[in-house]
């Protein structure tokens, strides 16, 4: 651990004048040193991120099981991927799971921003109701009530029975089980409802009060105006709301009790990942899940970013 | 990534404004209240219902749908404290241990972290600030089974270490990032008069900068206790002792064991584990909300 | 202005080390648990097994005699259902961190004997295995080596909810020898007779065991002697178009009314008294008949006399295992020692897991017996008085077999697939799990 030398006094030494570039002058190593030992944490971190991150690359070609060494098999991983049900299934639920919900969830939280919007009395109240049930989405004790709530002889179904509409079996049938889940996310639209809210108010008003001047509708404001220039934060909210739903694994899990079911209908990627690698544990395989899904979740947001240069609107 | 560029204390400023004028007309705000009261109600109702079933008694809880109580009985919370091996306020204290052990390491390793990124000089510093950037990104999965393995090596298995440790190696681009927005907007000249004063910059860190940090670290302990006390996939795949369960592997092992008929018990029980993070909300909102914004329009 | 010293090694660093350094404290604190022998020669063995609450009361009461017995000796158990217990066993097994003593399904046992992962049991001479039947060593013997010894013997039956069957003003028919049309029709009038307020059949369409017995009545085994999938894929066609057929007839509840399966008798939808009957493995019939209102009668399988051959045989509900890591084998046999062949701990656990496999023990807690476990008891005599057909190990891929069983339960119940179409995956699936 360096010891920091006082600075000898009326000190600046203006280094950089001449020629200090070409030589590092002692006091700039030493803020070199200094710099770096401030970041020796985060570096430590990177390590264990950077070097995990090439493992699994590696792992993926194997048949790592944590009991033998691992052995190089080459693609059979991936070619043994492309032949398994349960995994094109994973697939399917979180393909569906991540297209259906994050626009509603999005639009929902637009919707509700753009109302919140328009000086309201209480809205700092409306904002925390709404954005309290996005910090407890994802706690056990929310989707186990979730279970309840959408089972034979709850809430939902009682609901519904009052309009004589006999409910399905939510949470037993395969075909609506990943509803729940949906609604669950959308749930918690609070989250991206609160940065939609907090940019829309950095739309200068007087561009809708010129707007309305020239006779614009107010339709024709949220399209010309409202839209283009809150689609930086449509983007960052769509991005980052695709890359954490490609990743659900708490929800899947709880309300399936971690099986997945009924029928794999609830078999999130991750969950099913988290099956292979650590109850089965076949780690090789799993390695080489995670992989597909980083290179699925790469190509969708450069996708979104290529996307990004025909509608997202940077006022430079 | 050129975005609505305001510093963050400018937006500070701005959120406790006093509210815009009212606008539109009094029948278009009675509605739109009105619209927003049903949706509030509708986003509450499920934690109202949970609320009520954990103070009805077993049998009423699927029978009685309602909101208010037929019966009140308030031996569910007594019930489920001990329903499983230990006392419900042992996996309580598990969960606080992780919790606090990962704030201080969350706080400690990226106010530094964000401290060199945002006010001092070496080489490089682009460049790891861009890597920071880009883990922010990095789906953490996939980092998954390697670290899994190395935890095994190390013996870590079954202990808190695994779910602490990282914590102190400024593995959260979030906060660090959140910090060095904070940090930037913190004027200059405050260094400037440290150095004159002789001050190093570690002294500098410590004695100017991180006290005016204090509502970045705020945020940064909110968020860490909210998604650490949440935490469901890192202990389970990390702690096996039944001991050493934190909340939500507790509530889940409630599940399994009781869970097709002590529903009132187990009701109250994820009242028990919610409400510490309702609380943190209720204190913390403003910490919270100008947290993520700020990320937003960045 | 002072010109401030030198600073000394940043007060920051020195706090978050000591964080660390009280984290790592901390974790080896609560970490050490389960295998750690304390000072002084204490052994603690880790004992996990699956079930209810009641079951692990009896159980504890019985460690406690083997406590008191085998002083130097702590016994610390965990348990949990059934489903999560497999999946918690696999990662302690992979975590390097095993328990000494386990529970272990039959569905299992192959795949963790063949691993290494459980220790042979005939190895131990702190086990004495001088007075269990040879046929009941055979189901837990992989190679000539023992890896897993019957707990207990048992095997399913029917029961039935007397009392309601009376109010409804139904027979129910002479289970020596009816047959699975008989049971259809009975289950039929059930729901009938109380205008759809219970259902006549409740059993769980999705657990092996009732193919299992389907099988052996129509001449084959389910799983073969070389460890083989033996049923035909008509026997599996046969089950699931019973099912949808009765579910039709209204004898079973529709598609979605289970939510739950398993856990204790409390919590069954016999208990609720929403379904007349239910498939049981025998030896919790007392449970059942005290979590339900009313009379409950133990009846055989349907079937028995009208198939190919007896459908039934002696199981063992479960087997215990010791770890081959185990840190204190010796202590963990004597433990398994204690639970087959001492007369006052099997007095404390009864039957709860089966009819005790030593036979001076099971003569020994006869007169112990309640009413309902002498019921159950004398009924597995009974069964056992004819020749049973031999049944033997189940083979590897047997938990995936069960799974796919479970599987195309779910998807033949909301008509996804059809019978037919299920009977052939499943041959599918199941073939390709075993001969992997």
């Amino acid at each position: 651990m360096s010891v920091l030398i006082k600075q000898p006094s009326g000190a600046a030494p203006a280094a950089a004048a001449a020629g200090g570039k070409q030589r590092i002058r002692p006091s700039r190593r030493r803020k070199q040193r200094s710099g770096y030992l401030f970041l020796l944490p985060w570096f430590l971190g990177m390590l264990f991120t950077v070097i995990p991150f090439f493992a699994s690359l590696y792992l993926a070609f194997t048949d790592y099981n944590l009991f033998t060494e691992p052995n190089f098999v080459g693609l059979a991983n991936f070619q043994a991927m492309f032949e398994d049900p349960r995994l094109i299934q994973s697939l399917k639920v979180t393909f569906i799971y991540t297209f259906v919900s994050v626009p509603i969830s999005l639009a929902v939280a637009l919707l509700v921003a753009l109302v919140l919007n328009r000086g309201l009395q209480g809205l700092s109240i409306y904002r925390s109701v709404y954005y309290l049930p996005s910090l407890l989405g994802g706690s056990v004790a929310i989707v186990m009530l979730w279970r309840y709530i959408f089972g034979n002889d709850g809430i939902v179904n009682g609901f519904l029975g009052l309009f004589g509409i006999q409910g399905p079996a939510w949470v037993t049938d395969p075909q609506f089980s990943l509803s729940t889940l949906i609604v669950l996310n959308v749930w918690t639209f609070g989250s991206p409802m609160v940065i939609f809210l907090a940019g829309l108010r950095q739309v200068p008003g007087m561009y809708y009060e010129a707007a309305s001047i020239d006779g614009a509708s107010k339709w024709r404001q949220f399209r010309s105006i409202t839209l283009p220039l809150i689609s930086p934060i449509i983007f960052f909210n769509l991005i980052m709301q695709l890359i954490g739903s490609f990743q659900t694994f708490t929800q899947g899990y709880v309300m399936s009790g971690g099986t997945g079911g009924p029928a794999d209908s609830t078999l999130f990627y991750n969950l099913y990942l988290y099956q292979k690698g650590f109850t089965e544990f076949e780690m090789g395989y799993a390695s080489a899940m995670a992989w597909l899904l980083l290179m699925i979740i790469a190509i969708f947001t450069a996708i979104n970013f290529i996307a990004s240069k025909f509608w997202v609107f940077y006022d430079n | 990534m050129a975005l609505l560029d305001l510093p963050l204390k400018r937006k500070l400023a701005k959120q406790d404004q006093p509210e815009d004028a009212l606008t539109g007309t009094p029948v278009s705000r009675f509605s739109r209240h009105l619209i927003l009261c049903l949706v509030g109600l509708v986003m509450l109702y499920p934690l109202m219902w949970l609320i009520s079933s954990s103070m009805k008694p077993s049998n009423d809880i699927f029978r009685q749908l309602g909101l208010w109580p037929e019966n009140w009985d308030f031996s569910n919370y007594a019930q489920g404290w001990t329903a499983l091996d230990q006392p419900f306020h042992v996996y309580l204290i598990n969960s606080m241990i992780v919790v606090i052990f990962s704030i201080v390491g969350n706080i400690f390793s990226c106010a530094l972290a964000a401290y060199a990124f945002a006010r001092m000089e070496f080489t490089g510093r682009k460049l790891f600030f861009a890597l920071m950037l880009g883990t922010l990104m990095l789906p953490g999965h996939v980092l998954l089974v390697p670290q899994y393995i190395i935890f095994s090596q190390l013996g870590w298995l079954d202990t808190y270490l695994p779910l602490i440790v990282p914590n102190f190696m400024a593995t959260n681009a979030f906060f660090i990032f959140l910090m060095v927005q904070f940090m930037k907007s913190l004027p200059k000249e405050l260094d400037d008069a440290a150095q004159i004063d002789g001050c190093g910059p570690f002294r500098t860190f410590v004695r100017v900068i991180l006290p005016l940090c204090v509502p970045a670290m705020a945020t940064t302990a909110i968020f860490t206790f909210i998604s650490t006390w949440n935490e469901f996939f890192g202990p389970l795949l990390y702690i096996q002792n039944q001991d050493l369960y934190t909340v939500p592997l507790a509530l889940r092992a409630f599940m399994d064991s009781e869970g097709q008929s002590m529903w009132g018990p187990m009701f109250a029980m994820s009242v028990v584990s919610i409400a510490p993070i309702i609380g943190f909300f209720i204190a913390g909102q403003k910490y919270l909300i100008n947290g993520i914004a700020t990320t937003g329009l960045k | 202005m002072k010109k401030t010293a030198s600073t000394p090694i940043p007060r920051r660093l020195v706090l978050g080390a000591a964080v660390v350094a009280a984290g790592l404290a901390l974790s080896a604190c609560g970490g050490g648990g389960a295998t750690s022998s304390g000072s002084g020669g204490n052994v603690e063995l880790n004992f996990v097994f699956w079930g209810d609450a009641n079951r692990a009361k009896m159980t504890e009461a019985a460690l406690r005699i083997f406590e008191k017995k085998n002083p130097g000796i702590t016994v610390k158990t965990e348990y949990q259902d059934s489903a999560p217990y497999a999946d918690k066993l696999a990662t302690r097994f992979a975590g390097g961190n095993p328990p000494d003593v386990l529970a272990m399904a039959n569905r299992s046992l192959l795949e963790y004997a063949q691993r290494g992962t459980l220790a042979d049991l005939k190895s131990f001479p702190e086990l004495n295995l001088d007075k269990v039947p040879e046929t009941t060593l055979s189901r837990g013997e992989v190679d000539g080596k023992l890896y897993g010894l019957a707990t207990g013997v048992t095997t399913i039956g029917m029961v039935v909810n007397k009392t309601i069957t009376d109010q409804a003003g139904v027979t129910i028919p002479d289970d020596k020898t009816w047959s699975w049309e008989d049971y259809a029709k009975f289950a039929t009038e059930v729901t009938q007779k109380t205008g759809g307020k219970v259902y006549g059949a409740g059993y769980d369409v999705a657990t092996e065991t009732g193919p299992i017995i389907l099988a052996r009545q129509r001449g084959e085994d389910f799983y073969t002697k070389d460890n083989k999938l033996g049923v035909s894929e008509k026997t599996i066609e046969d089950w699931f178009q019973y099912s949808v057929d009765l579910r039709k007839s209204g004898g079973y509840p529709p598609a979605g009314f289970f939510e739950q399966i398993g856990g204790s008798p409390a919590q069954s939808y016999l208990a609720k008294g929403t379904v007349a009957s239910q498939i049981i493995p025998i030896n919790n019939f007392r449970g059942y008949n005290e979590a339900v209102e009313g009379e409950v009668v133990l009846l055989r399988i349907p079937g028995e006399t009208t198939g190919e051959r007896r459908g039934y045989s002696a199981d063992p509900t479960m087997l215990w295992s010791i770890a081959a890591k185990s840190k204190h084998p010796k202590e963990a046999a004597k433990l398994v020692d204690f639970l087959t062949n001492d007369a006052e701990g099997a007095a404390e656990v009864l039957t709860q897991r089966g009819v005790p496999i030593n036979p001076e023990v099971a003569d020994a807690i006869t007169p112990k017996l309640s009413a309902d476990d002498k019921t159950f008891v004398d009924m597995m005599a009974s069964i056992q008085e004819d020749d049973l057909p031999p049944a033997y190990v189940y083979p590897k891929g047997a938990s995936v077999v069960a799974d796919t069983l479970k599987q195309l339960t779910t998807e033949v119940e909301f008509g996804r697939v059809s019978p037919a179409d299920a009977a052939k995956t499943f041959m599918e699936k199941s073939n390709a799990a075993i001969n992997k």
